[in-house]
């Protein structure tokens, strides 16, 4: 048993040797990014086209504009995570809605908010769809001041910007 | 020619484990970009070894998975599926209880977030690639008997 662990343990080595060369050689572009340092920035380019591709017509926004437009304290901060990643904090103000909420309610999920309303969605992270989802939801069903704000909750975090628990 | 159950039964374990495994890898290569992303929220690996990891990971997934599935050194690709299984979940225990909230990355369903979800179904697949590493070498012991 012991010769056989070891044969398999030699073949498992060459599997790994030969689909590391394998990746290397086919995604030579990412490792040498990542070696340069250039690869935060490719991935940032690589993520805005491709919501640009898939979310036309949403206006995003960076942390910088997102915080100018919380100062001024008329737009409507709509979070999009799951209500508990809400509950444990949130921006200061925000309100909870997800996609699958809003397909099922409708604008009854937002009555009273007048359609021309400013609305600023954000979810966990830069990584993160649901706040662009919620954002082409809103946008067919009327809401025409709708943008997201890319960093999401994380980078308002960092930042130490006002967070609430509640 | 009698044909035994239990290895067919084995032989249709290791079709299945060994196709999700390599399905998996197949959807991270379709976009390296997106796995690389997530493998950089994990906030685990300098910079210069995430293009590593996006560019490797992947295509050990779908080695190892894609040769168990046709039935090329199975005990091998067992051991290499075990292996990354085990790395995966060290990684999953070590970020949730970092408290990360972030996309798993995990190729089947990519808009997971680390939790008690991913982490059950590593575990499944480690208990699975062990128990069929286990199978294999007892029978290749016993014939070799």
């Amino acid at each position: 048993m012991r010769r056989l662990l070891r044969q398999d343990l030699a073949w498992a080595g060459f599997i790994l040797l030969m689909s590391a060369a394998f990746g290397l050689w086919q995604h030579w572009n990412l490792v040498r990014l990542g070696w340069s340092g250039g690869l935060t920035a490719h991935l940032e380019t690589v993520r805005e086209q491709r919501v640009q591709k898939e979310f036309q017509g949403v206006k995003t926004l960076n942390l910088a504009q997102t915080y100018k437009i919380f100062q001024k304290g008329q737009a409507l901060f709509i979070d999009a995570r799951k209500p508990e990643e809400y509950a444990e904090l949130h921006i200061s103000g925000a309100l909870n809605l997800t996609r699958e909420r809003l397909d099922k309610e409708g604008t009854k999920a937002l009555r009273g908010i007048p359609p021309g309303r400013e609305m600023v969605i954000y979810c966990g992270m830069s990584s993160c769809q649901a706040a662009l989802r919620v954002a082409e939801k809103l946008q067919l069903l009327g809401f025409n001041r709708v943008m997201v704000f890319m960093g999401g909750f994380q980078a308002w975090d960092e930042a130490g910007y006002p967070a609430d628990i509640n | 020619m009698t044909l035994g159950i239990k290895p067919l039964l084995r032989r249709l374990l290791e079709i299945i484990w060994g196709g999700l495994f390599g399905y998996a890898g197949y959807l991270k290569l379709l976009r390296p970009e997106e796995f690389a992303e997530a493998v950089a929220e994990y906030r685990l690996l300098p910079l210069a070894l995430v293009g590593v990891a996006a560019a490797v990971l992947p295509w050990l997934e779908v080695a190892a998975g894609g040769f168990l599935a046709v039935g090329l050194k199975r005990r091998s690709c067992l051991l290499v599926i075990g292996f990354l299984t085990l790395i995966f979940l060290v990684v999953l225990f070590i970020t949730a209880a970092r408290g990360l909230k972030i996309d798993c990355g995990c190729g089947l369903f990519m808009g997971r977030t680390v939790g008690l979800g991913p982490i059950l179904e590593d575990g499944l697949i480690l208990l699975g690639a062990a128990g069929l590493y286990y199978w294999e070498l007892v029978e290749t012991t016993d014939k070799r008997q």
